[in-house]
């Protein structure tokens, strides 16, 4: 149906997949997560996540804990699983693999480049770089001591902050490109799940530029040039001047129908997590088809989800605000 | 009135935060922070690593700065320099202890407030007696 | 401290009394006046004390919704964003004013929070970049977190100057307080003792001169009757040596007679002859 990759897919990357997928058991059920919402205190949290696969990293930390120490130690496993793969993979899917952390390195190159446009000291702000980001030459961007003279831009906070968002568009592009060139079902399920990336990101830089001095042809300028919204929906996202005309424009879509059916009008704050879901729910997806690398894509990216929730409910636990415990966290399974 | 420090009136002052990070990151997403040319900051984020000293070196400064009118300080904070706390006594900069979300707000710690308590009850009980 | 100490050192005079009686009335109108700016400031230390607790509870709340704020913007904009905020801080937008506000005449300072136009616009659009932080993700978040935050600071700018206010009144009403005590427990009774000093001492002066007076009055008095006795022995002799002269008696003889006539006189008539006498008596001197 797709090609012949189920001839040769477990040639190079059978291994890995049966490794992602054993992996994927270990994410969090919903009876995890209900455990986890009876917590008391942080180490109520800590010994229900001990008996998770989250075991090893949260052991030995001493009692105090804080939400970051939770979220930090819960990062270190995803990573430490990441490079297991990577260690593992062969062309093309070591690319694919590193296609997917570059998102947080452009997060960790525009945090560098504030921080050196701010005269931050280099080794601090190193230190706040998020770990699947890393590349080995990232410490030389900020070696250059001027941005401005670097770049001969005149660089404030809001040029970075569209400079983030173009190399975000510039990233996705790629990435869609990249899937489409290995074909298959990769490309497939891939394109899907980028496209959705993209038109959510659309509507929430929309959404978020709205009464900000970002022009329309700035804002414009941002929409990644593919996904179910291109080209038509970006001419009229591009000049909605409110949340419900955001709305307007969505609904035309049907995928997009059931997202914006779960929020009430002139409300705008639970579509993130109504996005959230979706994702989820399409990632999940992915795992229902083999001999792809969708797989590991949607594993990173359910990872990151899980510890969001669990970053949401340390915070709710320790905040004492348990009763705001469901609003945000969005189940895996 | 004589020993008494005259409050300077000033057109536009800092607020000054010592505190876990998230709280500092909250303050300064409101606009608090300041940055001046000498890379001196207006606030200082305690994690594990930071030392007593440190903070107790941060409150001084901040105290002594004549730019700050309001030291805010995370109660946890205040709590690993009480000491300090409790012997300031000038009306400006402020001291004010805050909550931090991990710990949850203790008045019985917060200086001004046991003085609060105190100076009720014994109201009461002078008020009693007259 | 025994009573001698408790008087001040002077002179007793009726002028130190005046200028003591005009210390003791400043004195007590002062204790009067420090006494109600006691109680003003009593009343106004009460009303902070009451919003101090209030704005305490409250100020929990605003705590408690500005990190939850934050935890939301977290969520949905990712952990990095504490990062990007922190990094890009420069220049302070939101600022307070201090002015003073005078109570009873103790100056109490007041904050009032604001925004900085002019640092947002020296250190480039360090106000408007955070509205664009997040911008693909949680912008709303973060916004939502910013504002929260900026109700938290006005929630902790009037609990700041409601606390300087609280720490300034303490000391005055303690300061006042212990004038009030000073004039009351000491200044005044070291005047009041020493205007009873000035009057006993005053007192015990006039004493004195009325005993002296007394005496010299009684002095006069006693050599008046001396005279007066000396001036009738003196009219009596006169008269006998008279007597003698007109009689030829001797002197003796001619006094025993006189002194028999009257005596006859005394013993058979009452009021007239006193009169008799007195005429009598006028006659001699006259002599």
């Amino acid at each position: 149906m797709y090609g012949w990759e189920m001839l040769s897919f477990n040639i190079h990357d059978g291994f890995l997949e049966a490794i992602v997928r054993g992996n994927r058991s270990g994410l969090l059920t919903a009876a995890d997560y209900n455990n986890l919402c009876q917590c008391e205190n942080l180490d109520d949290v800590k010994m229900h996540l001990t008996a998770t696969e989250y075991g090893p990293y949260l052991q030995n930390e001493p009692s105090p804990l804080h939400t970051t120490t939770i979220v930090e130690k819960c990062t270190l496993k995803l990573v430490d699983e990441y490079k297991h793969m990577i260690c593992q993979a062969t062309e093309p899917l070591s690319t694919f693999l590193q296609y997917i952390t570059y998102g947080h390195m452009i997060d960790n190159v525009v945090l560098i480049v504030t921080g050196t446009l701010h005269e931050r000291d280099v080794n601090e702000l190193l230190e706040k770089c998020h770990p699947l980001g890393m590349f080995d030459s990232i410490a030389s961007l900020a070696v250059a001591q001027n941005m401005r003279e670097l770049y001969r831009l005149d660089l404030d906070d809001m040029n970075i902050e569209i400079m983030r968002n173009t190399l975000y568009k510039a990233y996705l592009e790629d990435f869609y490109k990249f899937c489409q060139k290995l074909g298959g079902a990769t490309a497939e399920i891939m394109c899907d799940l980028l496209s959705f990336e993209a038109d959510r990101r659309a509507v929430n830089i929309t959404i978020n530029s709205i009464g900000t001095e970002l022009t329309r042809d700035d804002r414009r300028k941002l929409y990644s040039n593919f996904g179910l919204l291109y080209p038509y929906g970006h001419e009229e996202l591009a000049i909605c001047e409110d949340v419900d005309q955001v709305r307007g424009v969505m609904e035309k879509y049907p995928p997009y129908q059931s997202i914006f059916a779960k929020i009430s009008y002139g409300e705008s704050q639970m579509l993130d997590k109504a996005f959230y879901e979706e994702e989820v729910r399409r990632l999940c997806l992915s795992f229902e088809q083999q001999f792809h690398y969708a797989v590991f894509f949607a594993y990173i990216r359910l990872r990151e989800q899980e510890i969001r929730n669990l970053m949401w409910i340390s915070e709710c636990v320790a905040q004492n605000q348990k009763n705001r415990v469901h609003d945000s966290v969005v189940f895996i399974f | 009135m004589a020993g008494r420090p005259s409050i300077p009136t000033n057109s536009s002052a800092l607020i000054a935060i010592i505190a876990d990070e998230d709280t500092v990151t909250g303050f300064l997403l409101a606009g608090v922070g300041n940055v001046d040319i000498r890379k001196k900051t207006n606030y200082l984020i305690v994690d594990n690593k930071t030392t007593v000293k440190q903070i107790e070196d941060a409150f001084k400064e901040f105290t002594a700065r004549e730019d700050i009118a309001i030291v805010l300080i995370s109660q946890y904070v205040a709590n690993m320099i009480r000491f300090l706390v409790d012997s300031y006594n000038k009306p400006v900069p402020a001291i004010l202890e805050i909550p931090s979300k991990d710990h949850p707000y203790d008045p019985a710690h917060d200086s001004v407030l046991s003085r609060v308590k105190y100076l009720f009850s014994s109201e009461s009980v002078a008020s009693d007696r007259r | 401290m025994s009573g001698q100490t408790q008087r001040l050192n002077v002179v007793p005079t009726v002028t130190m009394l005046g200028v003591m009686k005009a210390r003791l009335i400043g004195a007590t109108r002062g204790h009067a006046l420090l006494k109600k700016k006691s109680d003003a400031l009593t009343v106004q230390f009460r009303a902070i004390l009451k919003k101090i607790v209030e704005a305490k509870t409250s100020m929990g709340d605003a705590m408690r919704n500005s990190s939850f704020s934050l935890a939301e913007a977290k969520y949905v904009a990712g952990d990095g964003v504490r990062h990007v905020v922190l990094q890009s801080v420069r220049s302070a937008s939101l600022r307070v004013r201090s002015h003073q506000e005078n109570v009873a005449g103790v100056k109490l300072p007041k904050f009032t929070h604001f925004v900085d136009p002019a640092a947002g616009s020296a250190a480039g659009p360090s106000n408007a970049s955070p509205s664009l932080t997040g911008l693909a993700r949680g912008g709303q978040q973060v916004a939502a977190c910013r504002a929260a935050h900026v109700k938290a600071i006005e929630v902790l700018v009037e609990l700041a100057s409601l606390q300087t206010s609280f720490l300034t009144l303490d000391e005055a009403i303690k300061t006042t307080n212990r004038r009030v005590n000073a004039l009351e427990n000491v200044v005044k009774p070291r005047l009041e003792n020493t205007i009873s000093y000035i009057k006993g001492e005053l007192d015990e002066l006039e004493r004195e001169d009325f005993f002296r007076l007394k005496k010299i009055q009684g002095y006069k008095k006693r050599e008046i009757e001396r005279q007066m006795i000396a001036a009738k022995q003196f009219a009596e002799e006169q008269l006998a040596e008279e007597v003698a002269l007109k009689r030829g008696i001797s002197v003796g003889a001619a006094t025993n007679m006189l002194v028999a006539v009257v005596e006859t006189i005394s013993c058979d008539a009452g009021a007239p002859e006193s009169h008799l006498f007195i005429e009598w008596r006028r006659f001699c001197f006259r002599q």
